[in-house]
């Protein structure tokens, strides 16, 4: 009985985080962390793909990290055609990513086809094919027992000849050469301008290789982005839609977007997280229902973070480990705070209750945050999330588009793994409302969140005989009853204190 | 004491531009009189490393190792003008007679 309640929890564990693989092409893993994952296994086996972009996108890395994880990973040979450096300076290169050529050419599991440019003038003369380059390949695949081809990068190689029918013969025959001998082949491509690749240029992109990647770089605030995207991959299934990428001293990291099913929802009504704090958990029937994303709204000072501390709180006190993503306040700052108003912070920390996600203010990559939310669940079970603020993420990225985008993927995670989300927006609108309009400036941003939260908890101040009040209205609750009522509440030394109704 | 040329051909077997390369190269050969040829026609499926060696591309190739400055000329060599001219068989004075030829 047990063994069949485990089975079918990691049954349901394996569909949330993955769709199945479409088509019958089978697939060969690059080894590139997150790569694979963004190709649902891999690159079509046997077959060639092609990466293009800009320079500076690092087209080369990923033919070098091919070829590496090849060997080191999956003990699948490489032969490394050369068309741009030569291979020494190559060797160099890459033992600034701790990866070490030499040696695995010693031990016959890599070998180069030296194309870069010669240094011995050539004269055209008459009618040639570019035949003499197919054969070296051909043996040097024969003489490792090759598995893999990098070919880097075919743009330079095509400005040196100027028979461009002998270059589109060299592409059809390689690729088709290549195939013959069973080896799965990555080749770059320089992508000049907005004109679409090199190769297309030549015509035979489409035809020829079975799988298309482009990089870009995006300026952000202070470095640049870098994105890919997968253009087609003939007869397999592949997820669509821009993701973000890395290079860092290990070689390249791909953060994939998270795919959920958004068949599986684990919102449940009947059960309900408390924030804890008298008053307001009776004003929307019991809590937050289970699975739910709430969004907390209102002008500096009104007490959004204090709502959050309140809700981790209570997570922590009714046995739910928590994750916090801290973006308004350094983490050390977030845990003073939570400790003079009584919350153990360090201590649930320490006992590994809860974990504090910092991501960088500036240049946020979002794909990384979620993924990293992603690895936090699985590893504590986290079952709340606070997150810090919205606002601060807008102006992190400043792009409110990339925030929607990430808070609908988180949101679906999140949703999918029953854990109810309480989020932070700074709402400059509502200061000093009208009498009897108190809740009728929002802004226009916060009404496009609304389709992705299930309830709004909105925080008001009003100016009513020369003092400020705090006032909080929910103004929706996806699928529960809530109180309409406006009440006031309070700022005290044990946090938030709810009170009367409010009335003009 | 006549001069000495050593050439390389490289060539795959039964390709028709590599047939046409040697033809026209040995038609210079027997021309040039006072000319010492050491001619060697490679097949680089045969000897694909000799091609990795000489980093050979096009088919066919001729590399002219001596004498001095090393040259590479890839095609059927079907000009010979062009072929005498790459392989410096033709004087300077004359070379640019040549070229002024070619131009018009």
């Amino acid at each position: 009985m047990t063994a069949n309640v485990k089975s079918i929890s990691e049954k349901t564990k394996s569909a949330d985080n993955f769709l199945p693989v479409r088509g019958g092409v089978e697939k060969n893993p690059t080894g590139i962390p997150g790569f694979d994952s963004i190709l649902e296994g891999g690159i079509p086996k046997g077959r060639a793909f092609l990466i293009t972009g800009s320079t500076g996108t690092g087209k080369t890395v990923f033919a070098n990290e091919f070829l590496y994880r090849g060997i080191t990973k999956y003990n699948e040979h490489g032969v490394y055609v050369t068309f741009e450096e030569q291979p020494g300076d190559i060797i160099k290169n890459v033992r600034n990513f701790g990866w070490d050529f030499d040696i695995l050419i010693k031990q016959k599991k890599l070998v180069f086809v030296d194309a870069s440019p010669d240094r011995i003038p050539i004269e055209e003369s008459g009618k040639y094919d570019l035949s003499g380059l197919v054969e070296r390949i051909k043996y040097a695949v024969r003489k490792v027992k090759a598995k893999r081809v990098s070919v880097d990068a075919m743009s330079m190689f095509f400005s040196r000849f100027s028979n461009k029918d002998a270059i589109r013969d060299v592409i059809y025959r390689l690729c088709d050469e290549l195939k013959n001998l069973g080896v799965t082949s990555f080749l770059t491509a320089e992508k000049a301008g907005d004109i679409g690749s090199s190769l297309s240029r030549y015509g035979v992109e489409e035809y020829v290789v079975n799988g298309v990647v482009e990089l870009y770089l995006e300026s952000g605030q202070q470095q640049f982005i870098r994105k890919m995207f997968i253009k087609k991959i003939r007869g397999v299934g592949y997820r669509s839609g821009m993701v973000e990428y890395d290079i860092s001293n290990r070689g390249i990291n791909v953060f994939p977007k998270i795919t959920i099913n958004p068949q599986i929802s684990r919102t449940e009504f009947k059960n309900r997280e408390r924030f804890g704090i008298k008053g307001v958990d009776e004003a929307m029937g019991g809590g937050i229902p289970q699975g739910h994303i709430v969004l907390i709204t209102g002008n500096t000072g009104t007490g959004k973070t204090m709502f959050g501390m309140h809700f981790i709180d209570q997570g922590i006190r009714d046995g739910q480990n928590a994750i916090y993503i801290a973006l308004e306040e350094p983490v050390a700052q977030v845990k003073k705070t939570a400790g003079e108003f009584g919350f153990e912070y360090s201590k649930y920390e320490k006992e590994g209750k809860l974990v504090f996600v910092a991501p960088s203010l500036i240049d946020m990559r979002n794909d990384d945050v979620l993924n990293e939310l992603l690895n936090v669940v699985k590893r504590i079970n986290a079952k709340r999330v606070v997150i810090d603020s919205i606002s601060s993420m807008m102006s992190a990225t400043m792009n409110e588009e990339s925030v929607r985008q990430f808070l609908i993927q988180a949101t679906r995670f999140f949703k999918s793994k029953g854990i109810a989300c309480v989020m932070n927006f700074l709402s400059g609108t509502n200061f000093g409302a009208a009498k009897g309009q108190l809740l009728a400036t929002n802004e226009t941003s916060l009404m496009r969140l609304s389709s992705i939260v299930d309830g709004i908890i909105l925080l008001l101040y009003v100016e009513r005989g020369q003092r400020v009040k705090r006032i909080l209205n929910i103004l929706k609750m996806r699928g529960s009853w809530h109180s309409n009522e406006i009440f006031q509440y309070e700022i005290n030394g044990k946090g938030i204190k709810f009170g009367e109704r409010y009335e003009e | 004491m006549p001069q000495k040329y050593v050439l390389k051909l490289y060539t795959v077997e039964s390709c028709s531009t590599g047939v046409l390369a040697l033809r026209n190269l040995k038609e210079i050969i027997s021309q040039e009189s006072k000319t010492v040829f050491q001619l060697e026609v490679i097949d680089v499926r045969k000897n694909p490393q000799m091609a990795e060696d000489d980093k050979i591309l096009a088919i066919p190739t001729l590399i002219k190792k001596l004498p001095p400055p090393i040259k590479k000329i890839i095609g059927d060599l079907s000009d010979k003008e062009k072929l005498l001219l790459d392989l410096d068989l033709i004087p300077q004075n004359k070379n640019n007679d040549v070229r002024v030829r070619r131009l018009q």
